[in-house]
């Protein structure tokens, strides 16, 4: 800082700002090594709310009638602004090195909290100092409004309101674990620490569906399964008529199923629990002009794997294929509605009430076979709160790309050139 | 539809791309070779847009899934905002830049062909999928193009030259690609919440893209209040851009990322 300025001095700055990070951590730190970590769950309703309204009063009440006190001015500010990124900014870029919940971490970086940083009170200070500058800085350009500072208000009001809706409302949200078999009806789900819950909707599980993938055919070391060198650029889907060079054999397959049994040496194709996929392939070496012929599938769990040998080292092999989609068909029952039919799916939750119902995962000891779902329901009252944040954001974005206008920096210690 | 065949589409867009920018180099500002160099350059960009077009119906998806695919679409834009910066400013060197980063992208491609068939996993059929891809990339291809310019500029100002117009050109490129950045971001919570059940969990990709953002947010701020400290911005530039580089590929190798949902390219 080359400002002549003494600190402490009106205007504050950037040295004040970095005296104030400097508090803020030897705070928050003492309160981390004091045995007095930051438990979530105190910030849970009403609190968060009372802290909420609470903490825009007060910066709505420092903007009118305390506009003369160097705090209020200097918040308004780009230097306080800044400084309070400049926190948050290490305060994440620890939380992006060090690995996050952590049980194995060591005790000094657990008591500081740096393995779990979200819950770190230096951390919970710095955004609460950053939603300040934000807040004073948003309150300037609203009072008096004018639409010239649109573009400025979707941004710094959007990111304030989903800032603080996602800090507070974080201490309300619930996701539990419902696991659900075909034919039974289930209304209660378990959080993370195993309790118990009783919801107010019950699941009826009709069927789980899983698609696949074709298997693909690879080279294998006959022992121990593992990928022959240099052969995963070879591998191909197993469908019906598709051929291809795998480990310097030319493979052709003839006949593929998605779902089909072992009968003696063949694979015929049914549907049936614990129908696994199969091809018949020919392999042919163009050098030695040896050539086998035979089934291979990646079996399930009602049959095994079968291999084609190719070599004394080398099999052929299908893979386990992998998952296209899968979903479960439910009938629903909520107390103030008739039983209902519905599908989740993933990336395709369901709504139910103030709950929203995922499809999270399924037995996969038994893959597409799977008479279990498990879905995880979550509730986030605070998400409209946090989405008009974000709607807010998504428009100031656009109004960023196509009409701000880049302030010229002609001055110095200019403040407020942005109209966006 | 019979696909196009990646390999020799890609090859011919990058040879068309190097030879535009040889073109670019050396052909005089008026006459016939600075037409072919226009010329070439939108010929790698038609080819890249038939092969982009090609994969999809073939398809039948948007070719976003895996990293060679997201090559494919950064292959194309970079060269397409790198032209389109020249046309707009004149700066022939966003060229030579677009087209070498663009080429290099393309030729890991051609090398490791590995990297590039996969298998869409479910979360990542959704609508989401290609908006979100999308605007980062072009994030990513401005902002690549503001870190060339703070570089620039950090020559010039080692040379103790003038650098108001690369800041000016770098302010440009980052309201603009900071734009992108923040839809990017945005997309991605509401895509969060549909998929994972959270609009942000501090996955460490999300951790890193939220530095990345507030970076640029810094630099922003940074030259409204202190336009005239013009080598602080162009080092914050410059660092914006490493820390975006760990964000994209960065993040896997890092001990933080062992449980994060964004490890699709294993």
């Amino acid at each position: 800082m080359t400002n002549p300025r003494p600190t402490w001095k009106s205007p504050w700055g950037y040295a004040e700002g970095i005296w104030v990070a400097v508090g803020l951590c030897i705070v928050g730190l003492g309160l981390q090594l004091s045995g007095h970590p930051l438990d979530p769950r105190a910030l849970a309703w009403p609190v968060n709310l009372v802290l909420a309204l609470a903490f825009t009063l007060a910066l709505v009440l420092a903007h009118l009638f305390g506009r003369r006190s160097p705090w209020v001015n200097w918040l308004g500010r780009v230097p306080a602004a800044l400084c309070s990124i400049a926190l948050i900014t290490l305060l994440v870029l620890i939380m992006g090195l060090v690995l996050q919940d952590d049980s194995t971490a060591s005790p000094l970086v657990r008591r500081l909290g740096l393995s779990s940083m979200t819950r770190n009170w230096v951390f919970l200070f710095a955004m609460f100092w950053f939603l300040a500058a934000l807040g004073i800085a948003t309150l300037k350009r609203m009072i008096p409004w004018s639409w010239k500072n649109l573009g400025y208000l979707l941004n710094h009001l959007g990111l304030y309101i989903a800032v603080l809706g996602a800090l507070l409302g974080a201490a309300d949200v619930q996701r539990l674990l419902m696991e659900s078999r075909e034919g039974e009806i289930t209304w209660l789900a378990t959080d993370p620490h195993g309790h118990v819950y009783e919801m107010p909707l019950a699941i009826e599980l009709i069927r789980f569906e899983k698609e696949e993938f074709p298997p693909k055919l690879a080279a294998v070391e006959t022992e121990s399964h593992r990928m022959a060198p240099h052969s995963k650029l070879d591998m191909f889907e197993a469908t019906s008529g598709h051929s291809g060079t795998i480990h310097g054999w030319q493979v052709t397959v003839h006949e593929a199923h998605s779902l089909s049994m072992p009968v003696e040496d063949l694979f015929v194709p049914v549907y049936d629990l614990g129908a696994g996929p199969s091809a018949r392939v020919t392999a042919h070496h163009p050098e030695t002009g040896e050539t086998r012929e035979g089934w291979i599938s990646c079996g399930s769990f009602a049959f095994p794997h079968r291999l084609l040998e190719l070599d004394e080292t080398y099999s052929l092999a299908m893979t386990v294929p992998r998952a296209s989609a899968y979903r479960s068909r439910i009938r629903l029952f909520t107390p103030d509605h008739e039983p209902r039919e519905a599908l989740v799916e993933v990336n395709k939750p369901l709504t139910v009430g103030e709950w929203k119902v995922y499809q999270h995962s399924y037995d996969d000891r038994f893959g597409r076979w799977s008479t279990t779902s498990i879905f995880e329901l979550i509730l986030d009252p605070w998400l409209p709160v946090v989405y008009t944040g974000i709607f807010m954001l998504l428009a100031g974005s656009l109004y960023l790309m196509f009409k701000r206008r880049i302030a010229r920096p002609s001055a110095a210690n200019g403040d407020d050139h942005d109209p966006a | 539809m019979t696909p196009l065949d990646p390999s020799t589409l890609t090859l011919a867009s990058i040879i068309c791309w190097l030879l535009a920018s040889l073109f670019f180099g050396f052909a005089p500002a008026r006459g016939l070779p600075r037409r072919i160099a226009h010329l070439l350059l939108l010929t790698g960009l038609l080819l890249m847009a038939a092969l982009l077009t090609s994969l999809w119906l073939s398809m039948g998806r948007a070719p976003m899934r895996t990293l060679g695919e997201t090559r494919l679409w950064y292959g194309f834009f970079l060269p397409a905002i790198g032209y389109a910066v020249y046309l707009r400013w004149g700066y022939t060197w966003m060229i030579h830049y677009a087209s070498l980063v663009a080429t290099a992208f393309l030729l890991v491609n051609l090398l490791h062909p590995e990297n590039y068939d996969r298998d869409l996993m479910p979360a990542l059929q959704s609508p989401w999928f290609v908006p979100h891809v999308v605007v980062y990339l072009f994030a990513y291809a401005v902002l690549a193009a503001s870190a060339i310019v703070a570089i620039k500029g950090l020559l010039r100002h080692a040379l103790h030259r003038p650098v108001s117009g690369e800041l000016a050109l770098a302010d440009r490129l980052v309201t603009l690609g900071f734009g992108f950045l923040s839809l990017g971001l945005l997309f991605g919570a509401l895509w969060g919440k549909e998929a994972w059940g959270h609009y942000w969990t501090w996955d460490p990709k999300e951790t890193w893209a939220f530095l990345t953002w507030i970076m640029y947010l810094a630099y922003i701020h940074l030259r409204i209040h202190r336009g005239r400290r013009e080598l602080a911005s162009l080092w914050v530039l410059a660092f914006a851009f490493g820390i975006l580089l760990i964000a994209w590929f960065g993040v896997n190798y890092l001990p933080s990322a062992a449980n994060s949902v964004h490890t699709y390219a294993r």
